[in-house]
């Protein structure tokens, strides 16, 4: 039991980390980013073709990948994303559906759809006195954790954080600051493509690395975000936490609702607090 | 403006009206119809079974003509052979359509492979409607030959109940008595947990846990994680896919092999071992249907497959190879390409070819039975050269390997 | 706030018997299975484009609706043996039914909240329907499901075609009906201001709501129908993809303008269809690519764009300025979308 907790909370920590990358976006361009999932898938073949075409191991893969993907999250926002900024937050989200099937589809051509090889980069297992757990679980499990920690240190501590935060929950009056919100919009769009990356290299040793990695993943995570509020950083990696050790128990001990557990949890919430768990009411203009 | 678009409208109308009307059925009383045979492949070409079946199905087809009108020369029925492909992309509503289309528009007489139950249980309903032949080679569930199957639709190469039964029983019977079942939970998954707990026990083993898995899943740990506690001696895996690598991977993580926890796998193909490398599968027991380096024989017709897909062939390209070469061989016999004629030919027949060894048609259900084997991940050290794989380990009789007749509901009609 | 739909224009006039005349002539141009297939999806699109262009909100999980149906209609044909278009009516009143839970749980959210929480639900039902096998033939389908019809043989599609066309049209019909009626202007009062409407007193939540269960039910006829005409179902109705195609088919036809469904879902089908022997193997860049293009550039659509130009055209000639500046359908400017 203790150990499914555990489990459930490792699993949650990697949630944790793409619900973040998606609402960190939100938050700041109110666009809910479709491609987060292929972003992710991206991120883990950017691990394997660092290891297989320039022998970069994982830990290069893991300082180098995510800035590279951040970088051509700046470019997209700077070239696509913008130029809808003043339609309907709607368009970029279809924007970024149709991106995803480009991606996707780009990847199973050079790829195929087989999934790719990459080795265990820590062996063994670590005694956690009640039971033995992999030691690569446990490092993503606290790295997992110290993103989050360092995203929210980010956001509510720093002065880039104290903008963002202001842009997204005032833009006029933070424009009438002289603050230039716009500088802001494409270096966040790029750090949450960054952390779907991050979580992608995460990824790569312990789940199947194929271009649909990322498609039903980011199904989960879309209800990880609204149940924890749409935009609250927060919440998303509560809401993270909550989804892992719910799922891992539910795997357990009722398997027959385990797949739409998460769905259910949602609509509970929803019913609840509209707003998710963290979220705030939204006023009507 | 209003009345030229209504002219230009009108005008395309009645083109297409004659273009629709012109061509037809030709006669009736010919041997072959149409003057030629048209064998059609429908699979996927782009999705998940692309690697395995695909494009290189049809080249394996491509082959069975080659051999048949080698064989036959001046003296074969079929003069003109005929071959046309889709890519169904695993919708079934794409294949119902295409399936029609290539019955009525491209004239096909048989409709082979058709990965997908969903699709391959559509096309099997239109080959009956159709009265024309389906051979599936790339489907995995029994119900082709249980309750949907039909007269014109047999199935080749594997089923659920083959890959259970075959791993099962084998597995169980060399000593590993315990198994903790982990299946995807859906159809797949659970035809093949009951068919592996009725192996398992026939052969004397206890299943000690079965666990249902959200499908699709890329994170097993809940039951790799209560799997020690169970203490059995081998967990039986029937992910299949991106799944199976997600499993395998974290088996690996959790270090169960060296806790002594085996891996038995319920459907694996020669892809999945080659995409993930032989180390993390290294002495994993799964069915196989046929092995491309099983005999002088299978290696031979590997080679030639080589030369024109690039790549080893699955045990699918084989089948297909297998079944469109064994209905060129009915429509010879028959002496026409009449659909109700070779199936007369194909029931009951029992043949040899570089697939099936002791092949036989049941006449009882159209189920092709043949020997399958049980085979064994090498160990890295043991592999010779690419795609050197597997380790034949035990030859499954035909007539054991498949579900026996007995237990079948099929009604042909 | 007056839609200037097409009923008012040269165009609007013309569409109608246009429409009439494709929709009976269809069989004669297209593969007779692809016609029905492009009725079905067609009429999906439009149900979609009720909510999103005339409502505001865009439905990620329509998938749900027309799946639903698709299950409830062929089981209803398989048990029963009722005529067809009983069964679909049985489906029609399942997906309305389904979606007054669904949709009261949505509506409380606006723009991208309301196609996440669509979407969630949708996959709920897709795992339902996967894992309740014993009722929907689970990863098999729900296979051989009859069309029945007073003993008519339906056997040949292009038989079907016309005798499911009565149906599609119905569907057309009732989605303009709703679309031209006073409680159809109400929707795009809430979808342009929902603040001003619910200050005129509109109870803004059941409008909304209303609109979600009747696009529901449109959907549900729409799932019916391709059932029947497939004879059978599978998963792929329930599964979040069919909800991506609907939208896509909208977007590419022009949002808020009902015939661009029928444009775009004539287009995607042949696509699709097209690319299945095209023998070229990525569809996904294909598909993804038009649509990027669409967003972007023809944000209103093949028929928003078609329309726009005639209509500027008309204008120029007649000259009459007014007529210019009103395109098809109004940019959706929803400042409280999020």
């Amino acid at each position: 039991m203790i150990e499914q907790v555990f489990n459930g909370l490792v699993s949650g920590a990697f949630f944790a980390l793409l619900a973040l990358g998606l609402a960190v976006i939100f938050g700041m361009l109110g666009v809910v980013n479709f491609a987060h999932g292929a972003f992710y898938m991206l991120g883990a073949f950017g691990a394997f073709i660092a290891l297989d075409s320039f022998g970069l191991p994982f830990w290069a893969a893991l300082v180098l990948v995510p800035p590279v993907l951040g970088l051509a999250g700046v470019a997209l926002e700077r070239t696509l994303i913008r130029r809808l900024a003043s339609a309907d937050p709607l368009y970029n989200f279809l924007l970024t559906f149709g991106l995803t099937l480009i991606l996707q589809d780009a990847m199973k051509t050079r790829y195929g759809v087989q999934s790719q090889p990459y080795p265990l980069p820590i062996q063994g297992s670590v005694n956690l006195l009640l039971f033995e757990y992999p030691a690569y679980q446990v490092f993503v499990f606290g790295f997992s954790c110290l993103v989050c920690v360092f995203a929210w240190f980010l956001l509510a501590r720093t002065r880039i954080g104290m903008i963002v935060r202001a842009a997204t929950e005032r833009p006029e009056l933070t424009r009438a600051f002289g603050i230039d919100v716009g500088r802001w919009v494409a270096p966040v769009f790029g750090f949450g493509v960054a952390l779907a990356a991050l979580a992608g290299v995460l990824a790569a040793p312990m789940r199947a690395v194929n271009p649909l990695m990322g498609a039903d993943l980011i199904i989960t995570v879309f209800a990880v975000v609204v149940i924890g509020g749409l935009g609250s950083v927060l919440g998303s990696a509560a809401a993270g936490f909550l989804i892992g050790v719910v799922s891992a128990l539910g795997n357990l001990y009722v398997p027959a609702l385990s797949q739409t557990l998460v769905f259910i949890l949602m609509a509970v919430v929803l019913l609840w607090r509209p707003a998710g768990l963290f979220g705030r009411e939204e006023t009507l203009a | 403006m209003t009345k030229r678009v209504s002219r230009t409208v009108a005008a395309t109308v009645v083109a297409m009206g004659l273009a629709a009307c012109g061509g037809g059925p030709g006669g009736g009383a010919e041997k072959i119809s149409d003057g030629k045979i048209v064998l059609a492949v429908l699979n996927d070409q782009s999705g998940v079974y692309a690697d395995l079946s695909g494009k290189n199905s049809v080249e394996a087809v491509k082959m069975a003509i080659a051999d048949y009108k080698a064989k036959y020369g001046d003296k074969a029925v079929a003069k003109t052979i005929e071959v046309v492909s889709a890519d169904h992309q695993n919708k079934p509503d794409i294949a119902n359509t295409k399936a029609q289309e290539m019955y009525d528009r491209q004239k096909a007489d048989i409709i082979l492979d058709v990965p997908t139950s969903s699709a391959a249980l559509a096309v099997a309903g239109q080959a009956k409607a159709k009265k024309k032949l389906h051979i599936n080679v790339g489907a995995a569930t029994t119900a082709l030959t249980g309750d949907n199957c039909n007269k014109y639709t047999f199935h080749w190469a594997y089923d659920t109940y083959m890959l259970a039964h075959g791993t099962g029983t084998a597995v169980t019977t060399e000593g590993a008595k315990s198994w903790y079942i982990v299946y995807p939970d859906y159809a797949f998954g659970q035809d093949m947990q009951k068919s592996f707990s009725t192996a398992i026990q026939a052969a004397g083993g206890t299943v000690v846990a079965s666990d249902p898995t959200p499908f699709p899943n890329d994170n097993f740990s809940t039951f790799l994680l209560k799997a020690p506690s169970l203490k059995p001696s081998v967990i039986g895996t029937m992910q299949a896919g991106g799944d199976l690598v997600n499993l395998v991977k974290q088996y690996n993580e959790f270090k169960l092999r060296d806790k002594g926890i085996g891996l038995a796998v319920g459907l694996m193909f020669i892809n999945d071992i080659h995409s993930l490398g032989v180390d993390a599968f290294q002495g994993t027991k799964f069915t196989d249907a046929w092995y491309w380096n099983g005999s002088p024989e299978n290696r031979a017709w590997a080679d030639k497959f080589q030369q024109v897909a690039a790549t080893r062939p699955s045990f699918a390209h084989a089948a297909n190879y297998s079944a469109a070469l064994q209905y060129l061989e009915a429509v010879q016999r028959a002496g026409t390409d009449n659909s109700d004629a070779v199936v007369k030919q194909l029931e009951g027949y029992a043949f040899e070819d570089v697939f099936a060894k002791n092949g036989q048609v049941r006449a009882e259900d159209h189920r092709m039975i043949h020997d399958v084997y049980l085979a064994q991940v090498k160990a890295k050290a043991d592999v010779k050269e690419d795609w050197d794989y597997e380790q034949i380990i035990k030859t499954i009789p035909a007539a054991e390997a498949f579900k026996p007749l007995s237990e079948n509901t099929c009604k042909l009609s | 706030m007056i839609i200037r739909s097409l009923a008012g224009s040269r165009l609007g006039r013309l569409a109608i018997p246009l429409v009439a005349v494709l929709a009976l002539a269809l069989p004669w141009l297209v593969y007779p299975p692809i016609a029905m297939d492009i009725a079905c999806w067609a009429l999906l699109a439009v149900s979609v484009d009720l909510l999103l262009g005339y409502t505001g909100l865009l439905s990620f999980g329509h998938a749900a609706f027309w799946g639903g149906s698709a299950y409830v209609t062929g089981l209803v044909a398989i048990n029963l043996q009722v005529p067809f278009p009983l069964a679909i009516l049985a489906g029609t009143l399942a997906a309305a039914v389904l979606a007054v839970p669904i949709g009261y749980l949505s509506v409380r959210r606006t723009g991208i909240y309301f196609a996440m929480v669509t979407l969630a639900f949708a996959q709920m039902i897709y795992f339902v329907v996967n894992q309740w096998r014993s009722v929907t033939g689970g990863e098999n389908g729900l296979q051989g499901v009859p069309r029945e019809l007073m003993g008519v043989d339906l056997s040949d599609p292009f038989v079907f075609y016309y005798a499911g066309l009565p149906m599609v049209l119905l569907g057309f019909w009732l989605a303009w009906r709703i679309v031209r009626s006073p409680f159809g202007h109400v929707l795009v009062a809430i979808r342009d201001n929902p603040s001003r409407a619910r200050a005129l007193g509109y109870p803004v939540d059941r409008y909304k709501l209303l609109a979600f269960t009747l696009s529901a039910a449109l959907a549900g006829l729409a799932g019916g129908l391709f059932v029947i005409s497939h004879g059978f179902a599978s998963l792929q109705e329930v599964y979040w993809t069919t909800s991506g195609k609907a939208v896509m088919i909208v977007v590419l036809g022009g949002i808020g303008t009902l015939w661009g469904s029928v444009v775009g879902a004539a287009l995607v089908v042949q696509l699709e269809d097209y690319l299945a022997t095209a023998g070229f193997q990525e569809i996904g860049i294909v598909t993804g690519t038009v649509f990027v293009l669409v967003v972007l550039v023809f944000r209103a659509g093949i028929w928003g764009t078609v329309a726009n130009l005639l209509r500027a055209r008309e204008a120029r000639r007649e000259g009459r300025a007014e007529a210019a500046g009103a395109p098809d359908r109004p940019e959706a400017p929803t400042p409280t979308s999020r």
